[in-house]
């Protein structure tokens, strides 16, 4: 008997295949991308700023702020419920792999999360999205906006990354300092983590099955988010990663992982797009789908400062999302900054920018009405097989790493 | 073995611990070994990756309380 117990069985392997050890990024990479396109087949593609935003305005709206009370209820707004049931699904990987904890950094770091949140506000309402709208979801969607957001982004993370080196030479001090870790557990301790993340897991798929009857789209919705949250945290998913590991330790493991999901996504979308699968609507509003009014300066400048922004947060969106359901306070921080400022931005910030733009400077790029759809998905894959080459030449020479 | 020196990484979040690690190991001696402890659970894939990359030697990997990680890694 003594013997039997000390071979798992054949379910606890499988549990232990998920929750054991962490997921190669690829996996997670091209997993969301799945679900993406299942997604825009079902609806429209993955999004998370427009969701946070959602939250802001119904904080502002509760508090009883009069511009904001025509905001729609987070409950039936799909994206703001796929942010959430993203959390919820972080939160159910973190328990069930018991990883979960809170975990308080330095008061220098909390400062650098609200500030890095209220920064991604300001770029996402100032570019039209983030690193998922217009850059994980935008970029298979062969926007051109969503390339140069993403170049703004590039610029961005590599700007402040500098800082953060230059702030740790300089200023150790804000990194360091008093921290704090509650309800930690260990390998053979706190079984009660398990157990609430089975039950978290299936309140949410409850909740999905009491909605489906009114509104399938939102049981989709909810469905997805528990499953992308659960696939980020297992997986460590996260585009500042992708972005900004090449230029601080060379790694490249989460450059390529992203890459992965692009490439996948890319094949999905094209085919949505080109068929003008879905959702009962005209082929046009099909192919413009995820394809926003930010070619070119709107888009730069906006990606920059977001670039900026999740650098210093340590979590883009959907980074600081499944941060905050794991217990990371300091992304706690981000998301709160991220949920007030995005609103205000949206009301004050971007007129006074957008409004002496010219249209030149802010319109909707299609790829492929100027070089066909071979031409744009050859050229978006070009762009990705260019960065792939980029970041395992880097990796090798060091040649742009920091350390 | 001599522990050089002890790098506290609890409460932090990616990518502070991986620079902090980074810079500290700029001023270490071949064949010092440096202790880390922290929290983040990215931790636990990132470096024994980046020590495969760099060459540096990650001697032990442990748990010292619950939640709070300690790994032992040296210099190349």
């Amino acid at each position: 008997m003594a013997d039997q117990k000390k071979e798992p069985g054949v379910l606890r392997e499988l549990f232990n295949t998920f929750f054991a050890k962490h997921w190669p990024v690829w996996v997670g990479g091209v997993t969301l991308g799945l679900l993406n396109i299942l997604l825009f087949a079902v609806k429209s593609p993955w999004g998370a700023s427009g969701g946070i935003n959602n939250w802001g305005e119904n904080v502002f709206k509760l508090i009883g702020i009069e511009t904001f009370q025509n905001a729609s209820p987070t409950g039936t707004n799909l994206y703001a419920m796929l942010c959430l049931i993203l959390v919820a699904g972080a939160f159910v990987g973190a328990l069930l792999s018991k990883e979960f904890a809170l975990r308080i950094p330095p008061k220098g770091e909390l400062v650098k999360g609200f500030i890095g949140g209220a920064l991604m506000a300001i770029g996402a309402t100032l570019g039209l999205g983030c690193t998922i709208g217009s850059f994980f979801s935008g970029v298979p969607a062969l926007s051109g906006g969503a390339i140069i957001f993403t170049i703004g982004l590039f610029i961005g993370t590599i700007v402040a990354l500098k800082y953060l080196i230059w702030e740790m030479e300089k200023f150790p001090k804000i990194s360091s300092g008093k921290s704090f870790t509650f309800l930690a557990v260990s390998e053979n301790n706190g079984k009660w983590q398990v157990w609430l993340g089975w039950i978290v897991a299936i309140a949410v798929l409850i909740l999905a099955y009491k909605v489906a009857g009114t509104n399938g789209v939102l049981a989709w919705f909810i469905i997805s988010g528990l499953l992308m949250g659960l696939i980020c945290q297992r997986s460590r998913f996260c585009i500042v990663k992708a972005f900004r590991d090449p230029f601080m330790t060379g790694e490249s493991d989460g450059s390529v992982g992203v890459m992965a999901g692009l490439v996948i996504t890319l094949i999905g979308f094209t085919a949505i797009k080109f068929f003008g699968i879905g959702a009962g609507e005209t082929l046009r509003a099909r192919e413009m789908t995820w394809v926003f009014d930010q070619f070119w300066l709107r888009g730069l400048i906006g990606g920059f400062i977001f670039g900026l922004g999740m650098t210093v947060a340590g979590g883009c969106a959907v980074g600081t999302l499944w941060r905050v359901g794991e217990g990371q306070v300091k992304l706690w921080m981000a998301a709160l900054g991220f949920l007030i400022v995005s609103p205000l931005s949206k009301l004050y910030i971007v007129p006074a920018i957008v409004d002496i733009m010219p249209h030149t400077m802010k319109f909707k790029n299609y790829l492929p009405d100027y070089i066909g759809y071979a031409g744009a998905f050859l050229l978006v894959l070009a762009i990705i097989l260019i960065w792939y080459v980029f970041v395992k030449w880097n990796e090798k020479t060091g040649r742009f790493s920091a350390f | 073995m001599e522990i050089k020196s002890t790098l506290d990484c609890k409460g932090l979040s990616c990518p502070m611990p991986m620079m902090k690690l980074a810079k500290a190991f700029k001023e270490l001696n071949a064949g010092d070994v440096l202790e880390m402890i922290g929290t983040d659970p990215g931790t636990k894939s990132d470096l024994p990756k980046w020590c495969e990359k760099t060459g540096n030697e990650l001697l032990e990997e442990g748990e010292v309380e619950s939640g709070v990680f300690r790994f032992l890694i040296k210099k190349k």
